[in-house]
């Protein structure tokens, strides 16, 4: 399919791409494409206004890579969910994301489409929104004017996931200690379309649920925390009573207001799931530590 | 204009910027093997190489390309069939045939990684090429065969010396 | 290289029918050289798109096309006014009122997608700033979607027919009622299966170009029957067949939807003409695939039989509605093969199934791969499940008690000739070892359906005959050409008819070059549906290589002055059949044929017409193929309680084919059933909104099945050796379709005791079906409670 015509630019220097960002007129940003090419072909489909630039940050070497110490983990936002997947670097914590990326589309996709593209495109069925959230993580942006300024993935989600600014790293930092679970309920094991994607996050101290973080996307508009869950759990034991119990303290507004019974359905089977595996696993750590 | 070096070759391309990589080899280039059956990243059959990996060209700027692409007329050698292309054939994978090119460059980005995929690791770097006819079973027979057969052929190439001194 | 140390001739040599040879094409394919219609390119190409209506119902008040016409690089724009107004159609000769579709409509729309006019232009985007400048004014008229409500009194009339019924069949065979009184246990089901679409990878794609000087078409087409396509070309151009040329590429997939012409056909070769002969080039994108081309009927099928306590199956009775979308195109056919499939599988005397097939203002049905059998198969093996449950009989030996057998002739008056269908279940039985996993309500369990293949409706599909051609050329260096009507879309069956071909010779399939689909150059064939190719085709070409050998052994002999009927051709060599005697190599025989002294050029010609009676519409009678297949499924598979899921865990399909003539080629055919079949059951499902527009026409939402949703197959061959067919080989193709969805929804019933009876079968109705159950048993154990 043809597209469009606009204009394209493809700067090597980040500053140069934040200034260009600012002053192009109805410019949008090209980082792996997966979103924007669709996108691009759809609007011109339905007969609505193309972007007169594109911008490519695809040679500005400073956002490409993955970089790790003792304190945290930092993923430049051109890294492709392929690279991140095959990275060495996700110990502790930052396990989880191999569990994210494989859960994503489908490996061509997974090839082109970037951690910087699937926070910022605004786009209901992605992936990286929860687990950014569930993980605490802070997004750092550029400016125009060269000025950099950071956000925690909740308060960027909350704010509609609107920036005019350019995405260049994210920052997540390094907790061996805690526990996570993430599960993303499809339509049906063949059909690829998100129901829900669903991160918990909690750190077992004497047992007892501390520092829960339930975020969610897919099944609302902007990835958000599930805090009436992360409530009940905080005042709970580890056991298996506690995954029955928690169904009955869900953020309704999440899961049942735009679903029919079946997604209702999925969801707290979901919910019970990853709570169970979480129980399991604090459950097997008791005992091998008991054994030692 | 704008330099692309494809299945080893460069062209040189009077391009306006906003043609994706899939019009430019089809329409400009005549290289009718890579194909589009959907226009909308689902049915794979767009699928080249670049950089090892396979990538969807009916979403991909050309202008965006500064690395080598791969498509289905760079596998063979002359006369001399691409492993891949052996077994698709051998298994009886290739039906209608349209689905093939893009599944045998997604195949051979998996292979160049690692020759002997799980079942699981097949699914995963298969699981964006569709196939109407055809029941997927001998595709991957044909991968599982393409894999050994590569491996075979990595391992009897001569030792550079250089590298094994210590 | 000569020939003859290219073909290792005789002791070399190796028989090519029922082998797995490669396919003749296979390079091409591999190497992504092989061109389809998709990828044919001209300079000075025009490429054009049709005008399509906006509204689902109206009538045409004016179309104003001035604008566009002005535009630079428009070079031709066509309306129903520059046509000559002749309307086409795929059921001609029974129903001639069904031939309802105009190549450009001129006064009324009946879906969203109707063509009522196209543009050529330069470019793309001068062909889509045309399109916006093109104005139509229409009168909007109410539109109905559903197929039920659109038999109601009041509802729109979408064409003349009354209830926008298209087509009523009444199939009625000795005493229902009586028999259902005699039975001991009746049973009343209800069937729903939904609207599908063919989803070939290839889009519809064409190039017309119309030759000034001589006024000659050429059409090159993603064509699966380029002969239809060229009769309806010359109807609706006013042409005489030899002036026009459809040439059928490789095609990459049919499945049925390209069994046509369709608008796009005529408008391109129009459009060239208007535009003084440049070729223009007319490509669906993916959302017109789903909008306009051809579907898979939706049906309802109501059906109330009765059994003995033995077993007996005494009546069947019931009702079928297919939604046919705007026009009828093949949708008779389709309804007769969804009742008359029945006979072919079950001993049944007393028959009462009336079909409908209805018009809405939504996209056309066609005939999808199974030609109604698919939706048939659904409703009527889950109901054979559920009759032998209600005699607590076993569904295998239910089956084997009712199934019909070789050498009968059904009520109908269908011929059955080999029918390895027992031996096919027995089979599948045995393979996956029913008896230990039936009925065992684990959640581990097996379902059985089975299917049919059959030149289904083979008589007057096209308009008086139903024959295949295929010429046999042996040329001067031993080389074989073999020309052939029929038309591959992948199933391989160039490469089948090329086995069939030189095994009748006697040389090596490596010798055989096979050119097919071209209306100019190949024999006529009415082209691949209703898995008809391997027999009729198949047997033409047969016959053609048997002239052409008795040709060249007429020469020999006279050479040799033997008597011709004591020679022949194996194993690349002429032998005396008196001693087995090589005589001479076969490239030494066609020296001869070439030589000075003879000149006499081998032409091998075959005709075959299958011996079939045409199907009487008002009493359902006829034997519609000159053989039938047969096939029986077993699929085991697990239901996941919590989340409705159901995970299969492997397929079992043994198919009677008559002979492999390529058994890799059959059972890759068999497996891509299956998995269509998968997608039937569990994903594919096309639903329409208000308007009769798709709601979901794009792969993004209508979901195809992929490689990790496949299970394991087993393919078995039943050969049966057909008298009839090439080498004993029958059709396939279909048959695997068929049963699919009932074998997954009786295996899910064994599993967990919930039978769903509507497609597609989705998780959220198992949970909800699951859970209906389970307060079933609730209340039952309430009740039971109470003394």
């Amino acid at each position: 399919m043809l597209l469009k015509p606009f204009s394209f630019h493809s700067p090597t220097q980040l500053a140069e791409a934040a200034t260009l960002y600012k002053d192009l007129p109805e410019v949008r940003l090209l980082a792996g494409g997966t979103f924007l090419l669709s996108n691009l072909k759809s609007l011109k489909r339905k007969g609505l206004k193309t972007p007169k630039n594109v911008l490519s940050l695809k040679r500005i070497p400073e956002l490409h890579g993955i970089t790790a110490d003792n304190e945290q983990l930092i993923i430049k936002s051109m890294t492709t969910i392929d690279e991140l997947f095959e990275s060495l670097l996700l110990e502790d914590n930052f396990k989880i994301l191999r569990t994210v990326c494989r859960n994503i589309s489908t490996q061509p996709i997974r090839n082109m489409a970037t951690m910087g593209g699937n926070l910022t495109c605004r786009y209901t069925w992605t992936e990286m929104p929860a687990a950014m959230i569930g993980l605490e993580a802070r997004l750092h942006f550029l400016n125009g004017e060269g000025t950099e300024s950071v956000l925690s993935a909740e308060e960027f989600f909350k704010g509609g996931a609107k920036t005019d600014k350019i995405l260049t790293h994210v920052v997540i930092k390094r907790d061996k200690e805690c526990s996570i679970a993430y599960r993303r309920v499809r339509k049906s094991s063949n059909v690829d379309i998100p129901l829900l994607s669903l991160m918990i996050k909690t750190t077992f101290s004497e047992n007892r649920f501390t520092n829960t973080r339930v975020s969610v996307n897919n099944c609302v508009t902007f990835a958000q925390r599930d805090i009436i869950l992360e409530n009940f759990l905080n005042q709970n034991i580890c056991s298996a009573r506690i995954t029955e119990e928690a169904l009955d303290h869900l953020d309704k507004t999440i899961y049942d207001t735009r679903s029919n019974e079946y997604k209702q359905h999925m969801f707290r089977v979901s919910i019970k799931s990853a709570l169970n595996e979480l129980v399991q696993n604090q459950k097997n750590k008791n005992e091998n530590s008991h054994y030692q | 204009m704008k330099t692309l070096i494809i299945n080893k070759k460069k062209y040189e391309l009077d391009l306006k910027g906003h043609e994706t990589l899939l019009e430019v080899l089809r329409n400009h280039l005549g290289l009718t093997g890579t194909k589009t059956a959907c226009e909308e990243t689902e049915c794979g059959t767009c699928c080249v190489n670049i950089k090892g990996k396979a990538i969807l060209s009916c979403i991909t700027l050309a202008y965006n390309i500064e690395e080598e692409i791969t498509t289905i007329e760079g596998l063979s050698e002359g006369e001399t069939l691409h492993p891949l292309q052996k077994t698709y054939l051998e298994t009886g994978a290739a039906q209608c045939g349209f689905c093939i090119p893009g599944f045998i460059m997604a195949s051979k980005a998996l292979l160049e990684k690692n020759p002997e995929p799980t079942q699981e690791e097949m699914d995963y770097a298969l699981d964006g090429n569709l196939c109407r006819c055809g029941g997927y079973l001998r595709i991957y027979d044909a991968v599982i065969q393409a894999g050994k057969e590569m491996k075979k052929l990595n391992d009897q190439e001569p030792r550079n010396i250089a590298t094994c001194k210590g | 290289m000569t020939m003859a140390t290219k073909h290792k001739f005789s002791k070399d040599y190796v028989d090519p029918v029922g082998k797995s040879v490669p396919r003749i094409d296979g390079k091409g394919i591999v190497t992504g050289q092989i061109k389809y219609a998709f990828d044919v390119s001209f300079p000075n190409m025009l490429v054009g798109k049709l005008i399509r209506s906006t509204i689902p119902h109206g009538k045409i008040i004016s179309i104003d096309t001035s604008k566009a016409e002005a535009l630079p690089g428009v070079h031709a724009i066509i309306t129903a006014k520059d046509t000559h107004q002749i309307k086409f159609g795929s059921n001609e000769y029974f129903f001639p009122h069904t031939v309802d579709q105009m190549p450009l409509e001129s006064e009324k729309v009946r879906y969203i997608g109707d063509e009522i006019g196209a543009v050529a232009a330069i470019d793309e985007e001068t062909l889509e700033e045309a399109l916006h400048l093109i104005e139509v004014k229409y009168e909007e008229l109410p539109c109905v979607v559903d197929p039920l409500e659109t038999m109601k009194p009041g509802a729109p009339l979408i064409h003349e027919a009354r209830n926008n019924i298209a087509v009523i069949l009444p199939v009625n065979f000795g005493n229902p009622d009586r028999a259902l009184k005699e039975s001991d246990y009746v049973r009343e089901d209800l069937f729903y299966m939904p609207a599908a679409h063919m989803a070939a990878l290839e889009p519809h794609v064409c190039v017309g170009q119309w030759e000034t000087f001589s006024n000659k078409i050429t059409l090159w087409s993603s064509s699966q029957a380029p002969f239809k396509c060229r009769e309806a070309l010359a109807k609706t151009l006013k042409m005489d067949l030899n002036d026009v040329r459809v040439i059928k590429l490789a095609v990459g997939g049919g499945f049925g939807g390209k069994l046509e012409m369709l608008p796009m056909d005529f408008a391109a070769c129009l459009l060239s003409k208007k535009a003084g002969g440049l070729p223009v080039k007319i490509c669906c994108n993916r959302e017109e695939e789903f909008l306009a081309t051809r579907r898979k009927h939706g049906m309802v099928y109501k059906l109330k039989s009765g059994v003995k306590k033995d077993g007996t199956l005494m009546a069947i009775t019931g009702e079928v509605i297919a939604d046919g979308g705007a026009y009828c195109s093949y949708g008779p056919t389709v309804l007769a093969a969804a009742i008359m499939r029945i006979f072919m599988l079950y001993k049944i005397q007393h028959f009462r199934v009336t079909g409908y097939r209805v018009y809405t203002n939504t996209s056309i049905s066609g005939a999808m791969r199974g030609f109604g059998g698919v939706q048939a198969g659904f409703a009527i093996e889950s109901h054979m499940d559920l009759l032998a449950e209600g005699i607590g009989m076993d569904p295998v030996e239910f089956r084997l008690k009712n199934i019909t057998t070789p050498n009968m002739v059904t009520v109908n008056k269908m011929v059955l000739t080999t029918n390895g269908l027992k031996e096919c279940i027995e089979k599948a039985v045995e393979a996956c070892a029913w008896k230990k996993k039936h009925g065992k309500q684990k959640h581990l369990c097996c379902g059985i359906g089975i299917g049919i293949a059959a030149d289904v409706m083979g008589s007057k599909m096209y308009k008086s005959h139903e024959s295949a051609g295929s010429i046999v050329k042996v040329e001067e260096d031993g080389s074989v050409y073999l020309f052939t009507g029929a038309a591959d879309t992948g199933q391989g069956c160039n490469t089948a008819l090329s086995q069939i071909a030189a095994q009748e010779l006697g040389v090596s399939y490596s010798r055989i070059r096979c050119k097919s689909g071209d209306t100019e150059i190949t024999p006529f064939d009415t082209g691949s549906f209703a898995s008809r190719v391997t027999f009729i085709s198949g047997n033409a070409t047969l016959l053609a290589a048997r002239d052409a050998k008795k040709q060249i052994l007429n020469v020999v002999a006279q050479e040799y002055k033997l008597p011709p009927e004591d020679l022949d051709i194996k194993a690349e060599a002429v032998i005396n059949k008196k001693d087995n005697s090589v005589l001479i190599n076969f490239d030494k025989a066609l020296e001869i044929c070439y030589s000075f002294n003879y000149g006499y050029q081998i032409i091998g010609r075959g005709s075959y017409n299958p011996k079939t009676t045409p199907i009487d519409f008002r009493t359902g009678e006829g034997n519609v193929s000159g053989s039938y297949g047969f096939e029986a499924q077993i699929v085991e598979l697990e239901v996941n309680k919590e989340t409705g899921e159901v995970k299969i865990l492997k397929m079992w399909d043994a198919h009677d084919i008559g002979k492999a003539i390529n058994p890799q080629s059959v059972e890759a055919q068999i497996e891509g059933s299956l998995t269509m079949g998968i997608g039937y059951t569990f994903l594919e499902n096309l639903h329409f909104d208000k308007k009769g527009r798709p709601a979901n026409g794009n792969f993004a939402n209508y979901r195809l099945p992929r490689g990790f949703g496949i299970p394991p197959m087993e393919c078995i061959l039943v050969e049966t050796n057909d008298p009839e067919g090439p080498f004993g080989a029958k059709g396939m193709g279909e048959a695997a379709l068929l049963p699919t969805s009932a074998a997954i929804a009786n295996a899910i019933y064994d599993a967990v005791g919930v039978r769903i009876k509507e497609l597609p079968i989705t998780p959220d109705k198992i949970i909800k079906a699951l859970r209906e159950k389970e307060a079933l048993e609730k209340q039952h154990n309430q009740v039971e409670v109470i003394p």
